[in-house]
């Protein structure tokens, strides 16, 4: 795109100061709307949690509200073996997470680039990827660690990598399929074949897509790995969840719960944070709004 | 004149249907009023209505709970004035649902309670329905036998969320670092994962599992706990320190019933298996071959020497203490006082002294 309106020097810098105060600019847009989403989505959660816990009539032995979460993490004389406990468990899923979530967005970046070079390979395969998303994970997890092993990494990645590929997929093919037809056309024009107008047009072209896949899988990566734990390696949040059920220990339950809930959120802005200054940089930075 | 007739007969009437309605509010407060006397009048035995019993059982509607079964289909509970006695199958510990007040008696394990107790929660035993606990570790002869404790070292070990306590308590006892063995959650699929090969050893109930794999043709290999560093007592009566202080008299009105219901268990283990198979169960589709071996596994647990003695539900001071020892050799510390309270039983036994010899 540069090299088109490089003609003279001069707008060669223009043009680049344009692009850093864009960039700068849409940091700053996206810096001020991830705060106020946190701390909205935070007074709702708190809100919440407070009604639910003192309106409902739980048995106060199962339930804890915010102070006493805080307590348990920051006051108590345990506080910091506790947030040791918490930090353990934390670190494994979050490890699981993020294998799940780069088998998941690996895959389906390869399978929707394949789908944009061959429509028939779409059309075959697209049934299967449906048919992974529609039948309850939960039905098809026992045959998946059959094959892949109880308590396996590879199961990790399998199972946080099928809650990631489906709307990864979907919203990276479709990414992939909306590049400018006229930038397809040069590229025909000068003879390069389907898989140049995918590397040179679809892909830079896709990063929208690829970006918006990356946020909507983060909340999906720690809930296959939450999964992952419960049924198969029984370690971190998820695997140590029902235990602490089991044996009443509650508010190490729900100080996890509150943790992991904040750090998912916290991925989840950090991604839409790099996610504006990327797009700034690559002049794609939506300045509606 | 006529008119201050109609008046004054128009007020008569007024005030008649005032009082009607007044005796009518009376009577039903009357009413209302006389309902909670009659639950709580202790008065005679024969006529006290205790309500409903919420019970959390330990596992799925199986044999395991067959003197429950008894005491429910026999009018056992109703005859000491329990009217209803809701089960929630489990499989659970029970101590979330006493102490978050779902349930109001739970049959659980002497170290998932002894667990929360040891936490400070007013948790009690008041009986228990297995003198020898049937935990084991269970594997097959044709895939890994684990024969001792050691054999664990390296291997895959499927354990139930629920048996999470038990297992760690058996791996410290026999000195085994938790490191050393891969621990994956079961889903209560046992078999099913030793059978396929997908875990080498599985926590499971010499009554329950270690018998299915003998019926699906395998050879059982099992470690225990009883016999490896861990006696204690199972199927335990489980209430809250509150129940006792403010129901006492409904629990004790529910053992009496539970004894009964047992004993004519012990008498007639097979009266059990049948009842799980074609009543309480029957949704579950359980094999009958399996729960009439399993029954008479398990009346082997329930009637002992001791309970010869003292009748069933009785634990010894002596298997109080073994009991307290396993605790202690598994991280968890607490004392007998605050673990059992054992007078309960004792009037039960007391007022109905016929039922300590079970085999009559």
């Amino acid at each position: 795109m540069t090299a088109l309106a490089a003609p003279a020097a001069v707008d060669v810098r223009a043009r680049r100061r344009e692009i850093r105060s864009t960039t700068l600019r849409a940091v700053g847009r996206a810096l001020g709307r991830s705060l106020f989403t946190a701390v909205v989505s935070f007074v709702i959660i708190v809100g919440v949690w407070f009604s639910v816990v003192t309106f409902f009539g739980v048995a106060p032995y199962i339930t804890q509200n915010p102070a006493q979460v805080w307590n348990y993490l920051f006051t108590l004389p345990s506080a910091s073996a506790n947030r040791e406990l918490i930090w353990g468990q934390l670190s494994v899923t979050l490890a699981h997470s993020a294998f799940g979530f780069v088998c998941g967005l690996v895959v389906a970046i390869l399978v929707a680039i394949v789908f944009r070079v061959s429509r028939l390979v779409e059309a075959a395969f697209m049934p299967f990827a449906l048919l992974l998303r529609s039948v309850p994970l939960l039905a098809i997890a026992p045959i998946i660690f059959m094959i892949f092993g109880i308590g396996s990494q590879a199961s990790v990645g399998v199972i946080g990598g099928i809650v990631v590929l489906f709307p990864a997929l979907v919203t990276i093919a479709f990414g992939l399929k909306n590049a400018s037809p006229t930038m397809i056309d040069v590229v025909h024009t000068y003879g390069g074949s389907t898989w140049t107008v995918v590397r040179k047009v679809a892909l830079p072209g896709s990063l929208p897509s690829l970006f918006a896949a990356a946020r909507i899988s983060v909340p999906g990566a720690i809930t296959g790995a939450l999964l992952t734990e419960w049924l198969s390696t029984g370690d971190g949040i998820g695997g140590s969840a029902n235990k602490e059920i089991v044996t009443g220990q509650f508010p190490a339950l729900w100080a996890a719960v509150v943790v992991v809930t904040l750090v998912a959120l916290g991925i989840y802005m950090l991604v839409q944070l790099v996610e504006s200054v990327v797009l700034a940089r690559m002049g794609m930075a939506t300045n509606t709004r | 004149m006529s008119i201050t007739s109609i008046f004054s007969r128009r007020t008569a009437r007024a005030g008649i249907a005032t009082a009607a309605i007044a005796a009518a509010v009376i009577s039903l407060a009357g009413c209302s009023g006389s309902t909670p006397s009659s639950d709580t009048t202790p008065g005679d035995a024969g006529a006290a209505d205790y309500g409903t019993v919420n019970l959390q059982l330990s596992w799925i509607k199986d044999v395991e709970f067959s003197g429950e079964f008894l005491a429910d289909s026999k009018g056992y509970f109703k005859d000491a004035g329990i009217s209803t006695v809701n089960m929630t199958p489990g499989p659970s510990t029970g101590t979330s649902e006493l102490l978050s007040g779902k349930a109001d008696v739970a049959l659980s394990d002497a170290v998932s309670v002894g667990s929360a107790v040891s936490q400070g929660q007013p948790l009690k035993i008041i009986g228990t329905e297995f003198q020898k606990n049937p935990f084991t570790i269970l594997s097959l002869g044709e895939k890994t036998p684990l024969k001792s404790p050691k054999d664990l070292i390296g291997k895959k070990i499927g354990v139930d969320d629920s048996n999470t306590v038990l297992f760690n308590a058996f791996l410290s006892v026999n000195g085994i670092d938790p490191k050393d063995v891969t621990v994956v959650p079961g889903q209560f699929n046992g078999p099913a994962l030793l059978e396929s090969g997908q875990v080498d050893g599985y926590v499971s109930y010499l009554t329950n599992e270690g018998i299915q794999v003998e019926l699906d043709g395998y050879t059982p290999v099992n470690l225990a706990f009883a016999d490896f560093g861990l006696p204690f007592v199972a199927e335990t009566v489980t209430v809250t320190q509150d129940s006792i202080d403010n129901d006492r008299d409904k629990l004790v009105a529910f053992l009496k019933a539970e004894v009964q219901g047992w004993s004519d268990f012990v008498k007639d283990p097979q009266s059990g298996a049948d009842l799980a198979t074609g009543t309480y169960g029957k949704d579950l589709k359980l094999d009958p071959k399996l729960e009439a071996a399993a029954a008479t596994a398990q009346a082997g647990l329930v009637a002992t020497d001791e309970t010869a003695t003292n009748g069933l539900f009785t634990i010894s001071d002596e298997l109080q203490q073994e009991t307290i020892a396993s605790l202690k050799a598994a991280g968890i510390t607490t004392t007998a006082k605050d673990l059992f309270d054992m007078s309960l039983l004792a009037d039960v036994y007391k007022a109905n002294p016929d039922l300590v010899d079970y085999s009559k």
